[in-house]
């Protein structure tokens, strides 16, 4: 079992652009903050890599952190949508304008 | 065989993704991120991590997900089908997703092999795990030892999480 480090960190790099063109590209509440779940994953495949690299169990442990961390991010933020959706139907991030001047 | 394994999972989310943030159907969506994220518990599983690999599928793949199919469905998406789902400014956003393919080739092509080659010398002094014993018996040696504060403060995280979804979802009955 020899994955090389570099191509993991590479794979990690794609996957975080993805992600990243996903959240400033859609127009879609919910589909914005699944881009952010793929940044997320991103990060995590980085942290395991190293941490096998490494063979130290701290990237792992991190990346545990990075899960929790996400896990709130997401009650929180579907919570928001949820309280949007009520003024006005749909989740289309052109309908925030209130706090623009 | 864990190389062309690695391969193939690589591939597969990579594609995962990219269909992910452009398919129009929000529930399709869901459906490409979980095959992006049992994707990466693969390779989790390849890179040795098996506990984040089963915290992976258990929490990302089965609560958070979860999650998200049961908001696209609660709320109403009626024009997500027929607008145009990305913004007029989406190849802005697609010159900024692309700067990082620069950083992909850097650490693919090899630039960085001195930098990874580094790394071990520097960490060989803080290895404290004894012999003989799991990933999982490690991992949950450092999340109660020397990670303990960090892995009670993600307790109050998750604890405000739960109150502040509550607080922010709940119906407004009583208008001041």
């Amino acid at each position: 079992m020899n994955v090389p480090l570099n191509e993991v960190l590479g794979l990690s790099v794609i996957l975080f652009g993805i992600g990243m063109f996903g959240f400033l590209a859609r127009r879609n509440l919910i589909l914005m903050l699944i881009s952010i779940e793929v940044m997320l994953n991103a990060v995590n495949l980085s942290l395991a890599a190293f941490s096998w690299h490494l063979d130290d169990p701290r990237g792992q442990v991190m990346a545990l952190f990075v899960i929790a961390v996400a896990a709130s991010e997401v009650a929180i933020g579907l919570g928001l949508v949820i309280a949007l959706n009520r003024n006005k139907p749909g989740a289309a991030v052109e309908d925030l304008k209130g706090l623009r001047w | 065989m864990a190389e062309v394994s690695f391969y193939y999972m690589a591939l597969a989310s990579v594609v995962s993704a990219v269909l992910a943030v452009t398919r129009p159907n929000p529930v399709h969506c869901m459906l490409w991120v979980l095959s992006l994220f049992l994707h990466v518990a693969g390779i989790f599983l390849l890179l040795g991590a098996e506990f984040l690999a089963a915290v992976q599928v258990i929490v990302y793949a089965g609560a958070i997900l979860i999650f998200y199919l049961f908001v696209v469905m609660l709320i109403d998406l009626p024009d997500e089908e027929t607008d145009a789902r990305l913004g007029r400014h989406w190849p802005l956003a697609a010159i900024a997703g692309l700067s990082f393919a620069v950083l992909g080739a850097l650490a693919w092509l090899g630039p960085l092999d001195a930098f990874a080659d580094a790394l071990p010398a520097a960490a060989e002094s803080a290895l404290t795990d004894s012999p003989g014993e799991g990933a999982v018996a490690r991992i949950g040696r450092a999340l109660f030892g020397p990670f303990a504060l960090p892995f009670e403060i993600a307790s109050l995280v998750l604890l405000a999480a739960i109150v502040g979804a509550v607080v922010l979802a709940r119906k407004r009955t009583s208008q001041p």
